[in-house]
């Protein structure tokens, strides 16, 4: 088959189900997916298609001629009819290659995805920081992750569509999209827990047990039931309190010093008198704490566990 | 060697019976074959622990070993029969006898999927940051500057977010060192302080202007143009004028301007529109035109 140079061998998309080979001259591939990148070129022994030929995919790239270029085009048919001449194992082989390479572009994607989530994160949390702003135009959000990790811009937005199922934040607005963070401190405490597992291989101790989480989600409701007025932005409830609202709501657990301990020693629950773990809790009066930061710590541990599932 | 000879002599597989409890494939043994169940049940299991768990189970018309045999990567569990069962075992030399006979696309077909799955692992690993510099000054335009950041720490968290090597790093960190826009500090250089975050910023557009082959507007300015600009940092930054006002204004200051001119001034973003055909200068994008011109020596690397 001959093709004269400028003429389009295929579309991106297109059905197909037969292989190129590149005899003579040049062909050269581009897809929408990878707008503004070099073009790939096919030069003399260069094949292409081959899953259209084994299970029929559409095109991936569009091909034009760059010069007058002459094509082996391999159809099914004789694909079938090699494959008859020879051992049932060379189909199974053929069939193993297949879907090892389908396996291996799935797995790229989600480990590109997954990867380009902290970059995503930092240049939120960054921009947040440092304008005290929650919201960032869409557009400057693409550029700079693709300044700092060359994560294409579909990716940043597959990963927004994620987290703005997580309720982390919201992608508005027709043609200047922004994207507006839920709450301020949240995608900073995020980036922050990433970032301690990954440079000290360990848990975040931003990431609490679910003990951790019951004692605070029930500091929250009395906090939030009683109407207490807040003191730069600290809430004080008794042991009393913390006690009979846990008793109810922590499905039969107990409340004790040893249960409150972890929370003191990560400043999360402020006694108002000397904490002793072996001592009986009603020793201390009450426990006064930071309520937004609570709020902010509960949302992150909501979120954590759903991350993965969420991106892949 | 390969040559797609169809008269070549093709060796048969080689086909077997084997008991329950056979192990007809064991890691340590080094050999590369590919091993198809015909009859029976084989499993591949783990014995990693000290306790025996079964991966997965193969049926008739499964094979194992392709990667080994093709790809020299070899399979990392051991095989079992858990029944009595046939299998057949095509080995390096008769996998070479057959894959002689096929024509040359079918081999290429073989060629480039093994190669395309082994460049996507591959990748899994790598970067997929081309011009690293670009996107260390990315990474550094967002701390804080005058403060010092502990070296290791601050390669640790960079490598986290981009897979760029820290030997790469290294040299990136020493070659914005050398351009002024980071500044080693502590015994053995052990911290790092940003020098300007918006001196980062302003090397990454022009960074990324470089990459399209453009020219970048700052570096392309007139006499005239950057006389204005030089005008407009001196002035009060609340004054507001419409547009004749403002030619008359520059040429009152012998800076000659007229209205095609001025059409380009507002692509430069140094004037902000207001309510009622007013402009006043934008004091942002006015220092950032400023910085770009007196650091352009050290943004363009010609020290």
């Amino acid at each position: 088959m001959q093709i004269a140079v400028g003429e389009y061998l295929c579309l991106e998309g297109d059905k197909a189900n037969s292989l190129y080979i590149v005899k003579s001259g040049m062909l050269v591939g581009f897809s929408k997916a990878t707008e503004g990148a070099p073009l790939q070129n096919f030069g003399p022994g260069s094949i292409i298609g081959e899953f259209s030929l084994l299970e029929s995919a559409a095109h991936e790239l569009t091909l034009r001629a760059a010069e007058d270029t002459v094509i082996e085009v391999i159809e099914q048919g004789k694909l079938q009819s090699t494959l008859d001449k020879h051992p049932n194992w060379l189909r199974s082989i053929l069939t193993f290659l297949t879907s090892r390479c389908h396996i291996a572009e799935e797995n790229k994607k989600k480990s590109d995805m997954i990867q380009a989530l902290p970059s995503l994160l930092y240049i939120l949390s960054s921009h947040i920081q440092e304008t005290g702003s929650d919201s960032m135009p869409l557009e400057l959000l693409q550029k700079k992750v693709i300044a700092l990790n060359n994560s294409p811009a579909e990716e940043t937005d597959r990963l927004l569509a994620s987290l703005q199922n997580l309720g982390l934040l919201k992608v508005s607005g027709e043609q200047d999209k922004v994207v507006r963070a839920e709450s301020l401190q949240t995608i900073p405490l995020l980036y922050e827990t990433l970032r301690y597992r990954a440079l000290n291989q360990k848990v975040s101790p931003n990431i609490l047990s679910m003990t951790e989480q019951m004692v605070l989600s029930t500091f929250v409701k009395i906090a939030r039931d009683s109407n207490v007025p807040q003191h730069n932005g600290l809430c004080t409830i008794t042991t009393e309190q913390l006690k009979a609202e846990a008793k109810k709501s922590m499905h039969g657990l107990t409340l004790t010093s040893r249960t409150i301990a972890p929370l003191v020693e990560k400043n999360l629950l402020e006694p108002s008198n000397a904490f002793d773990i072996h001592a009986p809790l009603e020793q201390v009066s009450f426990f006064f704490a930071d309520f937004e930061k609570i709020l902010d710590l509960l949302e992150l541990n909501r979120i954590f566990p759903l991350l993965d599932k969420n991106l892949v | 060697m390969i040559t797609g000879d169809s008269q070549q002599q093709v060796i048969p597989p080689t086909r077997s019976h084997v008991k329950a409890g056979f192990v007809v494939y064991s890691p340590d043994s080094g050999k590369r074959n590919i091993i198809i169940l015909e009859e029976g049940e084989l499993a591949a299991v783990d014995r990693s622990n000290g306790i025996r768990s079964t991966v997965f189970k193969m049926q008739p018309g499964d094979l194992i070993g392709v990667a080994a045999l093709l790809e020299h990567e070899s399979f990392k569990y051991p095989i079992e029969a858990t029944r009595d069962s046939t299998i057949s075992i095509v080995t390096e030399e008769c996998m070479e006898s057959e894959l002689k006979t096929l024509p040359v696309w079918m081999l290429a077909v073989i060629k480039n999927l093994s190669s395309k799955t082994r460049k996507l692992k591959e990748a899994l690993f790598k970067t997929r940051c081309e011009n690293t510099l670009k996107s260390l000054a990315e990474y550094c335009s967002h701390l804080e500057a005058k403060k010092d950041y502990p070296l290791d720490e601050f390669i640790q968290e960079f490598h986290w977010l981009t897979k760029i090597s820290k030997a790469t790093i290294q040299e990136d960190i020493k070659t914005l060192v050398r351009r002024k826009f980071l500044i080693q500090k502590g015994e053995k250089s052990s911290s790092i302080r940003i020098a300007s975050p918006i001196l980062l910023q302003i090397f990454v557009d022009y960074q990324i202007a470089t990459e399209k082959g453009e020219t970048w507007a700052p570096f392309m300015l007139t006499l005239d143009q950057k006389r204005v600009l030089v005008k407009l940092s001196s002035i009060d930054q609340s004054q507001k004028m419409d547009a004749p006002a403002w030619i008359a204004f520059f040429t009152e200051q012998k800076i000659n301007i007229n209205v095609a001119e001025w059409i380009r001034l507002q692509k430069f973003g140094w004037f902000q529109p207001d309510s009622g055909n007013t402009f006043s200068p934008c004091t942002d994008n006015i220092k950032y035109y400023l910085a770009a011109l007196h650091f352009e020596t050290n943004i363009r690397g010609v020290l």
